[in-house]
């Protein structure tokens, strides 16, 4: 598959202008679609196309497959394998169980969407139904929790209008194009464009007709589109997170080092690192068999072996520079102290690692460029993090099972919405609390019915 | 100890103002070079232990393309410097008002006499180019406080050396402190000036100080038709003190509210961290009319662009980090790694700007 057809408006060539009239146009459109085809499927039905869908995504022949692989480098900026390997995945959680689990985790029931369902032992009966307009505004960086934005709102039912920023609506596009070849009617609630933000009739057009927006972005970025929605339209923000993640001391040895080395490469591989979900750095504690320093060294070598399988690929020049202005830093204090050392790859800036003796927290320039620290234990961690506390979404664990409830336990109580196994940072699950929040659940309004 | 830098930073200074457009410079380039690095290496200990991390000691190093170039951030963190604590009678901090820790160019008298020489030969082709070298000519106005209120300013030195030379009044200098510390500009003061003079002006700030400016004009529906032949200078990056504004912009409002035309419109590039500075100026033969408005340094000092990718020097008309290789920096490091991105033109560079503020990729938390 070369051509892709003109269904959404962000199959249109680059010069076609998107004006408030046509996109009002677009949403009434949607609203109409929505009422005749999407309104009264049933959830198993949804679920029926999502998993065929994701079927489709899994087979490597499947032409729109082929389409991201072959296009996905030059228009995102990720690799090849990088973008396999995030699609993969992402679309092996789509299965009857998982949304199962989904449903009954954010609602309760899984028929709740279809039908009233009154909870065990209550008279009382409930029914959620989704928004019957829900804008996204999706951010720039990577592709999977806007598909998720897409997959929630079609289990709620609702006509879809999906905002993209400025050349960052590719994979979106195309995950629309697949959910349309398996399910026209369905494809047909949901529109896909792109511009840049600074086109603000264009927002305020959409705003207009929606019921409930869902944005990802920064503070200011979700402050101005929250100042821009009438009051009763309901306004889910996903403000920047970042993440972290912490190696306990017991498992710095023999075969779980090797494990919890290769997780860590994991999660600074998978979507070269540009995610919310994303390391910036791992907390290594001191006292294992394996040194902190050594577990940095240890992790270069592995992102060295990555590079070869699954290279990172061409950054913009400003971001090389500033990878390269990091680096000569660390090389300088390398040279002054053993406190600090640095491993970088040869001839370009494909990954870095820093290691310092030092817990205080520090902001990676991502890209594959990790530090490690070194902790004497996870209340040191902490403290150091002090300066992103409220904004940290996942740490990746890696500890002895007996002990990883009481780390957990500790995370919890300071803030963290996530804890998972290392290497797995990048892969939440479906029934993923998005930063603490029931994804699907806020999406919804209940009508309860007193019998 | 230092008694060898000072032979060679003497013999420089004599060069420098003896021959100061003498580009056959350029043929003892690399030889003074050597022997400068050579001097670093065995008086800077920071700098030594760079460059034996490295494993580049002067006996491996027979270009001068090899020295081992610091980066300039370096000079925040280490003394940088072959100068004694007991000899540092001055210091340069770069700038910044979101800086905790500044960078740290020590000087002494022999190093301030070089920095001195190295800057006023090359602003007089580059800033004076055409006019008489008299203040009776021209008003000269410096958009910055006082070198009592920013003692620790290479660039506000810098000025104070030109007003000095070209014998203007103190009370040129129309910049002063907040309540802060932050550097201002006493608007009514420039605009005053430009009221009464009879002669062409020349104003020399930085960008922020002409935003500052242009701003307040721009609030008052000022404009002005400054007389034939002003002309002006901008420095240095924003940090956060104003609007940041594209150069070209800037520009086109100077010559809109001010009216200097755009030809009379000039920039300089330096740091705290170098001896020499850089300018725009097309007092040499342009290397092409398609780019005419490159940067230069002077002859005794050499400027790259690296590949932040590779590490080696880009090719021609492509981008990347600049690398000074100066001479006049004889008691600190020679070769210094800046942030900036520039395009290689030439003997010469086309400047894009600061790495460190490229926004990146992902979740954008960068406060610093």
């Amino acid at each position: 598959m070369n051509e892709l057809p003109n269904f959404f408006l962000a199959d249109l060539p680059s010069e076609a202008v998107l004006t408030p009239t046509v996109l009002r146009e677009a949403c009434l459109t949607l609203k109409r679609n929505r009422a005749h085809y999407l309104a009264g499927r049933t959830t198993e039905e949804i679920i029926r196309v999502l998993c065929r869908v994701a079927d489709n995504w899994l087979d490597a022949e499947y032409p729109i497959r082929k389409l991201a692989l072959a296009e996905g480098p030059a228009k995102t900026g990720f690799g090849r394998a990088t973008i396999e390997r995030g699609l993969d995945n992402f679309f092996k959680q789509f299965t009857r169980e998982n949304f199962f689990a989904l449903l009954a985790q954010e609602l309760g029931d899984v028929r709740r969407l279809d039908e009233f369902v009154a909870a065990p032992g209550e008279t009382r009966a409930a029914l959620a139904s989704g928004p019957e307009l829900l804008v996204h505004i999706a951010a720039g960086n990577i592709p999977n929790p806007t598909l998720m934005s897409i997959t929630l709102g079609l289990l709620a039912r609702s006509a879809q209008f999906v905002k993209c920023g400025s050349g960052a609506a590719f994979l979106p596009r195309l995950f629309a194009h697949s959910i349309h070849e398996a399910d026209g009617k369905l494809g047909a609630s949901l529109e896909i464009a792109e511009w840049r933000s600074a086109e603000a009739a264009l927002a305020d057009t959409i705003f207009a007709e929606a019921d409930c927006v869902t944005a990802t972005g920064s503070d200011e970025t979700l402050a101005a589109i929250r100042a821009k929605l009438p009051v009763r339209t309901r306004f889910l923000g996903y403000g920047h997170q970042l993440s972290f993640g912490f190696v306990a001391a017991e498992v710095l040895s023999g075969r779980s080092a090797k494990k919890t080395i290769s997780g860590a490469a994991d999660d600074v591989v998978a979507w070269n690192q540009s995610g919310c979900l994303s390391p910036h750095v791992v907390c290594a504690q001191r006292g294992g068999e394996i040194t902190p320093e050594d577990f940095a060294r240890l992790l270069a070598e592995e992102l060295e072996r990555r590079e070869t399988g699954e290279p990172r690929g061409e950054v913009a020049k400003e971001t090389a520079a500033t990878i390269a202005s990091r680096r000569a830093i660390y090389e300088v204090r390398a040279a002054h102290s053993a406190d600090t050392q640095l491993w970088c790859s040869k001839d370009s800036t494909a990954w870095t690692v820093v290691f310092e003796n030092d817990p205080r927290f520090q902001l990676s320039c991502l890209n594959r460029f990790i530090y490690v620290k070194a902790v004497r234990d996870l209340t040191e961690a902490l403290h150091g993090a002090d300066s992103v506390r409220g904004k940290v979404s996942t740490v990746g664990l890696a500890a002895d099972a007996p002990k990883q409830i009481e780390l957990a336990s500790a995370l919890a109580r300071w803030g963290v919405t996530r804890v998972c196994p290392i290497g797995q940072m990048q892969n939440p699950p479906l029934t993923w609390r998005h930063d603490g929040r029931p994804a699907l659940g806020d999406l919804v309004t209940w009508t309860d019915f007193e019998k | 100890m230092t008694s060898e830098l000072s032979t060679f930073a003497a013999r420089l200074r004599e060069r420098i103002l003896s021959q100061p457009r003498d580009t056959s410079l350029g043929d003892e380039f690399g030889a003074l070079a050597l022997e400068l690095f050579g001097l670093q290496f065995a008086h800077n200990s920071a700098y030594r232990k760079i460059c034996e991390a490295r494993r580049l000691i002067p006996a491996t190093i027979n270009n001068w393309t090899q020295i081992p170039a610091v980066p300039a951030a370096a000079f925040k963190e280490l003394e940088l410097t072959s100068l004694p604590r007991g000899q540092r009678t001055h210091v340069f901090h770069s700038s910044g008002t979101t800086e905790q820790r500044p960078s740290r160019h020590f000087h002494n008298a022999e190093s301030l006499a070089l920095y001195e020489a190295s800057l006023w030969s090359w602003f007089q082709p580059n800033v004076l180019g055409g006019f008489q070298f008299s203040a009776f000519d021209f008003q000269l106005l410096l958009l910055t406080p006082p070198p009592e209120l920013a003692p620790h300013s290479s660039l506000v030195h810098m000025f104070e050396v030109a007003r000095q030379k070209l014998g203007a009044k103190k009370d040129c200098f129309v910049g002063r402190l907040d309540a802060n510390g932050a550097w201002e500009l006493d608007c009514e003061a420039v605009l005053d000036a430009t009221r009464t003079t009879q002669h062409a002006l020349l104003l020399l700030g930085t960008a922020f100080a002409f935003v500052h400016l242009l701003d307040y004009m721009a609030e008052r529906n000022l404009h002005l038709q400054l007389p034939p032949g002003s002309r002006v200078m901008e420095t240095g990056g924003y940090k956060g003190r104003s609007r940041e504004l594209p150069k070209a912009e800037l520009h086109a409002l100077i010559t809109e509210r001010l009216g200097v035309p755009a030809a009379n419109i000039l920039c300089e590039y330096g740091m705290s961290e170098l001896g020499s500075q850089a300018y725009d100026t097309e007092i040499y033969p342009p290397s092409s009319i398609l780019h005419p408005r490159c940067f230069r340094f002077p002859p005794w000092a050499r400027v790259q662009i690296i590949s932040p990718e590779t590490g080696r020097e880009v090719a021609e008309g492509e981008a990347g980090l600049i690398r000074v290789f100066d001479l006049a920096n004889v008691f600190s490091v020679f070769a210094i790694q800046t942030e900036d991105l520039a395009i290689r033109r030439g003997d010469g560079f086309e400047l894009l700007g600061r790495a460190a503020l490229a926004e990146p990729r992902g979740c954008s938390l960068m406060t610093a």
